[in-house]
């Protein structure tokens, strides 16, 4: 039996039908464990988003299952799938995916409205100082650098302490030290909190601080042990 | 609650704006419906004092008091109780050096009728000649024991009573016997059975027999609704309000809707990340509530003091069940106006927000 936190098992994605079909995954087998930090590295079009978002349950695969914590995750209605994404997955998106009318606190308070409880002062309070955000708890997102705004992103997804983190290429507005920076930071959160962390990602230069990488290409997705230095 | 609250902490400008628009409609809404009540009450005002049930007018009058001709007499075709008989005369009144002049409802009935207000000041009508006036009139300088005329006589009615404010047909109201009045207008009977006079004006009654010669029987809401101009008046300043609700169903309607197309990235993103179109929603209405309340709050104070500096000649009476009731159709028209946009929020597809 596997002890992944999230695991894919034999997904295939098509979209269309006939000739015109698409092949987004094919055979796709992957799984990541608690306190891993994992890249998805391929080129533009391979697939990597289409991963992301079977993954989090945005859409179902043609054929193959998802399995969290053991649990496959099917045939479930929109209401459950809204759930699912809003307790067990903590999303970081290329640009920001922070609300521009919420200052940095007022993020994570939204998080506990919408889960009906009282405001975590101090679970958000730490975030920020492990993340050096501490200065800027009370800014909107517009007064924020990239790389703030990153860091926010990573602060807010652990703070509904997610089963896992899904990032959608996270440095993709960044410059290298700030990649660098932000890939650093998700290594150190998943190793810290026992978090599993999926990065996907297009930037070869990023994969050394992942635990493991997958490599995906036309839809072809497969274990790299080469790739990191352990 | 709290999406929607922030959102319009922080774009105060935007908020506030649309809550300006609601407050003009609401402020419109709320003087029309003023205006409207004012009219009303000055047409039917001492109608409604009467608290009466039933009217009779002659069949061939178009269910019109001042056209409608019946005699004393024909009240044997009547049976119940408080069967009063009802003349009316629309005149200048004035004083007999004309340094007074105003125009004036006069009615007659008979002395110890139902119909006669409660006198506030002096005394009864006891004898022929005499008159009451309502408060309106004391006011402007009219009182106890002056002599004066009603149309073109020149026989004179003394003032004898005073009683609270009482307006019909947009002017105060006088009260005098049935014999006093046909006096005024010139009628070759003033005395007897065969008297003319208007109208039967009752609490509880009806027709004898079948038979009942060229009487009318209406209910007292059929005869408001038929006092000359009433309806017409009412019909076009309730239309326009109407109208504006379907304006400020429109005006939110259509904000919403922009704002809604403009922010569609960020409920992309929202629904990813597990916040649903039932959370988006919510803080639309939450935001659609919020300005109408605003709106329509200020609106009302507003009114509430323009009505304290309008001139005493505008026809202006806030009624506050009309108030509440013209409110609550203004916070309706937010509610569907921000539930408009939801098809859109729901169809906003969280996928295209990664990748
Ligand atoms: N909704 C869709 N309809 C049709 N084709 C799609 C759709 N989504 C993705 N694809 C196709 O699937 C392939 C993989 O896309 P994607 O997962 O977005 O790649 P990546 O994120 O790696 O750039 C591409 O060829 C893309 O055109
Ligand atoms: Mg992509």
């Amino acid at each position: 039996m596997s002890t992944a936190v999230l695991a894919l098992q034999h997904i295939n994605k098509q979209f269309g039908h006939g000739h015109t079909a698409v092949t987004a995954l094919n055979d796709a087998n992957f799984e990541v464990n608690a306190g891993e930090f994992v890249a998805i590295i391929g080129p533009s079009g391979s697939g990597k988003s289409t991963f992301l978002t079977i993954a989090a349950g945005l859409q179902t695969p043609t054929s193959g299952q998802v399995l969290l914590n053991g649990q496959a995750l099917t045939k479930q209605s929109e209401k459950e799938r809204l759930a699912y994404r809003f307790n067990e997955i903590g999303f970081i998106l290329q640009s920001s995916n922070l609300i521009p009318f919420l200052t940095v606190t007022e993020q994570f308070k939204l998080v506990d409205k919408m889960a009906h409880r009282p405001f975590q002062q101090s679970a958000a309070l730490e975030l920020l100082n492990e993340l050096a955000l501490s200065d800027v708890k009370n800014a909107y997102p517009n007064e924020l650098s990239g790389g703030e705004r990153q860091r926010v992103a990573i602060a807010r997804a652990l703070y509904n302490d997610p089963s896992v983190i899904l990032a959608d290429e996270p440095t993709a507005s960044l410059d290298t030290p700030r990649s660098i920076d932000v890939v650093q930071r998700l290594a150190a959160e998943a190793h810290q909190h026992n978090k599993a962390i999926v990065m996907v990602t297009h930037d070869q230069r990023l994969i050394s601080h992942c635990d493991v990488v997958y490599r995906i290409e036309d839809g072809n997705m497969t274990r790299d042990n080469t790739a990191t230095a352990q | 609650m709290y999406l929607g609250l922030k959102e319009m902490r922080h774009e105060k400008l935007r908020y506030s704006l649309l809550s300006g628009v609601l407050l003009l409609i609401a402020l419109v809404v709320f003087m029309l419906a003023g205006l409207a009540n004012g009219l009303s009450n000055g047409n039917r005002q001492a109608v409604d004092q009467w608290h009466a049930t039933t009217v009779y007018l002659n069949k061939n009058a178009n269910q019109t008091l001042s056209a409608s001709q019946l005699t004393l007499a024909d009240k044997k075709h009547l049976q119940g109780t408080k069967i009063a008989p009802l003349s009316n005369l629309s005149g200048t009144l004035r004083t007999s050096n004309n340094q007074l002049k105003t125009t004036a409802s006069a009615f007659g009935t008979s002395r110890n009728s139902f119909l006669m207000p409660t006198v506030t000041s002096g005394h009864r009508i006891n004898g022929k000649n005499q008159l009451l006036i309502s408060a309106a009139l004391k006011d402007q300088g009219y009182h106890l024991g002056q002599k004066v005329r009603i149309g073109t006589t020149k026989k004179t009615v003394k003032i004898v009573g005073t009683y609270a404010a009482s307006t019909y047909s947009i002017a105060p109201t006088v009260y005098t016997d049935t014999a006093t009045l046909n006096r005024l207008k010139g009628s070759p009977v003033t005395s007897g059975q065969q008297q003319p006079i208007n109208a039967f004006v009752t609490k509880r009654s009806h027709f004898k027999t079948s038979k009942h010669g060229n009487l009318q029987r209406m209910s007292i809401n059929t005869f408001i609704d038929n006092l000359p101009g009433y309806s017409a008046e009412q019909l076009t300043l309730n239309t326009m309000i109407y109208f504006l609700f379907v304006i400020a169903l429109a005006v939110i309607g259509i904000f919403m809707f922009v704002l809604t197309l403009q922010k569609q990235a960020l409920f992309g993103v929202l629904k990813v990340q597990g916040i649903g179109t039932s959370h988006i929603i919510a803080a639309l209405l939450t935001q659609s509530i919020a300005m109408a309340l605003i709106g329509i709050g200020l609106g009302l104070a507003i009114t509430v003091g323009l009505a304290q500096i309008m001139p005493a000649g505008l026809p202006f009476v806030i009624n506050w069940q009309a108030f509440g009731i013209y409110s609550l159709a203004l916070l309706g028209a937010a509610v569907i106006g921000a539930l408009l946009s939801w098809r859109t929020v729901a169809k906003i597809d969280p996928v295209v927000a990664i990748g």
